[in-house]
């Protein structure tokens, strides 16, 4: 792991600030059952559309009890946020993970075997890349939503598999290269020479050495993961169902944005919460992925 | 060289016949048919069939009671209607008709503008548009910006670039979309609900929200493409043999890294292509961005494969182009070499 420039990137502020955030969201989503003031599904129409806690002149008060207010059915805002961070956190760790695993090992075959099974992969590749990956990922929810109970784990298992269905291809692009360029270096040469099978070359000569790329593919692809939930959730075919407009099911960030769209002029929380956490999730990420993947090198003077 | 683009050509059709065929196995699969599921049903009369009669009609009519493999060939080669005579399908650029805007077909909806206008006018040419001044915008101020930041090390600029685009990239544009409405429409009060979209003013803010993302990304793979040439050694010679700084830029490095920034060409499309979903809902823009997301909600099945077709050949063809452009640029790619990772 000598690839990774650790001592830079220790010094640097917008590593530190990244861990610092990604901490922070990660240990809200482990605690989520006890630091939730209320059950995020709870509605009750009498406590309905309350403003924030602050808020003391209008004709409604706000509730110490609910701290940032109440939706149009009377959930806890702040409880469905920090719900919604534990969807976030789950759904980009499992979700990326499976496609890294799917990716990597789509990748490491179509670079070292070559020939046919290189042609027919990259075919494949292409053409999974031929549309929007979104495209595919709506369609995957839709046949699952159906027939799945709107269970939490349900929902985001659905998106998981969607995810990982459509999101292996760019890493298996860039495995395919790596794998091409180090497999005509000597030690693997002499590996084979040695008469190491397949599987033990891919898994101890290569795979250590593409091991970079997949790290830096894999915090660059949470973001992509968070904001495509976003995206599908702000659609209303995220891990939320839409039906009449509302929503119900899962808690997620995009899906928080979906409804607190039409609450925007009385409660502009529900849209700013979720949006200011999908933009710190997201942004440090990419800041870590910066400092490790020397993607963002500082530049050079000549 | 012709031999070459001719199998590419052919693999670009491979490519277009297979995603579609994905589609169709994926749309088929959603449970539902086009007259009962809950986008066009009421929740409540779900799998109550109103009229068997009348609806078996109609899935006669569509073809949909053929097996699979059929109505897929008849969708892209085409087969024998009611009357006996053959009709030609996705290959002649029939895409069949839509099941739920009953009457017109797809190329009709898609390509077809109003009396007396050009294809501009139509939903077709108003997505192509919004997308192309997207990509002149993104490409514009983002392979500047990226420029700056790589050229400029350690100075108070180059940091204000980078952390603002790492920023910029981190925001959903939907959330962009929001902000500039309320920005715009609630308290500038510049732009109006319904837009006059013959007006070039009126395309400003969508364009720019569609684009800020795609700039911001196109940005950031220009300035690692700029560092990683900047630091190599024939840059320093061609610097110390006592070219200037103009010349070095102008002949050793903006050459060399054009062919990474033209790759990702690719990726820009396909990002602007999904946003448009998101851009032209929030600003009610009559584009056919939404219509892949409403087909798939109605199952509107000939709508869905006519606008993968369109899709699919649209990003085939560019990232054809690309590569072309690739290996005009850069003669170590054209023997078949394997191209050089991009993020």
């Amino acid at each position: 792991m000598s690839l990774f420039p650790w001592r830079r990137a220790a010094r640097s502020g917008r590593v530190w600030f990244g861990l610092a955030v990604i901490l922070v969201l990660f240990l809200v989503a482990a605690l989520t059952p006890w630091i939730s003031p209320h059950d995020p599904y709870a509605s009750s129409f009498t406590q309905s559309r309350l403003p924030p806690a602050w808020v003391q002149g209008g004709p409604e008060p706000g509730m110490a009890e609910f701290p940032l207010g109440t939706d149009r059915a009377g959930r806890d805002i702040l409880s469905r946020l920090i719900h919604g961070t534990r969807t976030a956190v789950v759904l980009a760790l499992t979700a990326v993970s499976l496609a890294a695993l799917i990716g990597a090992l789509m990748g490491l075959v179509a670079g070292y075997m070559g020939g046919a099974a290189d042609t027919w992969l990259t075919f494949l590749f292409d053409t999974l890349q031929s549309l929007p990956g979104i495209m595919f990922m709506v369609m995957i929810v839709l046949i699952f939503r159906d027939g799945l109970a709107p269970t939490w784990v349900n929902g985001v298992l659905t998106l998981v598999v969607g995810f990982a269905a459509v999101g292996w291809v760019s890493l298996a692009r860039l495995v395919r290269v790596s794998t091409q360029q180090i497999k005509v270096r000597p030690f693997v040469e002499a590996a084979v020479s040695l008469g190491g099978s397949p599987w033990h070359i891919l898994s101890r000569h290569l795979l250590p050495n593409v091991s970079h790329v997949i790290v830096v593919w894999v915090i660059n692809t949470i973001p992509a993961v968070i904001l495509l939930e976003a995206l599908l959730g702000y659609v209303g075919i995220g891990v939320t169902r839409a039906v009449d407009g509302d929503e119900f099911g899962i808690v997620s960030w995009g899906g928080l944005i979906f409804s607190g769209r039409s609450s925007l002029s009385f409660n502009p929380l529900m849209v700013i919460g979720p949006s200011v956490g999908i933009l710190l999730m997201t942004m440090s990420f990419v800041l870590l992925a910066d400092s490790l993947g020397e993607g963002q090198r500082q530049g050079v003077e000549i | 060289m012709l031999r070459l683009l001719v199998r590419k050509l052919l693999r670009m059709a491979a490519s277009l016949l297979g995603v579609t065929l994905i589609v169709f196995l994926l749309m088929r699969a959603i449970p539902g048919n086009p007259w009962a599921n809950y986008a066009t049903t009421p929740r409540f009369t779900l799998g109550v069939a109103s009229d068997t009669g009348f609806q078996r009609e109609l899935v006669r009519r569509y073809g949909l009671d053929l097996p699979a493999w059929r109505q897929f060939t008849r969708y892209v080669f085409g087969d024998v209607d009611d009357n006996g005579v053959l009709f030609c399908g996705a290959v002649c650029g029939n895409l069949g008709p839509s099941i739920q805007r009953r009457g017109p077909s797809v190329q009709q909806i898609l390509f077809e503008a109003p009396e007396d206008r050009t294809v501009l006018e139509s939903r077709f040419g108003y997505t192509l548009r919004m997308v192309l001044f997207g990509a002149l915008f993104a490409i514009g101020l983002g392979v500047p910006l990226g420029a700056l930041s790589a050229t400029r090390p350690r100075s108070a600029l180059s940091r204000v670039i980078s952390v603002g685009l790492a920023g910029l990239v981190s925001v959903p544009n939907f959330i962009l979309g929001l902000i500039a409405i309320l920005v715009l429409g609630v308290w500038l009060r510049v732009t109006t609900v319904v837009p006059d979209w013959g007006k070039p003013g009126n395309w400003i803010a969508p364009v720019i929200v569609l684009a800020a993302v795609p700039m911001a990304s196109i940005a950031r793979v220009t300035h690692a493409a700029l560092v990683n040439i900047l630091s190599e050694d024939y840059v320093r010679t061609a610097r110390a043999k006592g070219l200037s700084r103009d010349k070095v830029m102008m002949r050793h490095v903006f050459r060399p890294a054009l062919a990474p920034i033209i790759t990702f060409l690719g990726p820009l499309s396909m990002e602007m292509l999904a946003g448009s979903l998101i851009v032209e809902g929030l600003y009610g823009f009559p584009g056919f961005g939404r219509s892949f997301f409403t087909a798939v909600l109605e199952l509107d099945y000939p709508m869905i494969l006519g606008l993968t077709v369109v899709y699919a050949s649209g990003i085939l063809i560019i990232n054809l182009l690309v590569e072309v452009a690739c290996e005009l640029i850069d003669p170590r790619l054209r023997a078949g070499r394997p191209q050089r990772a991009q993020q």
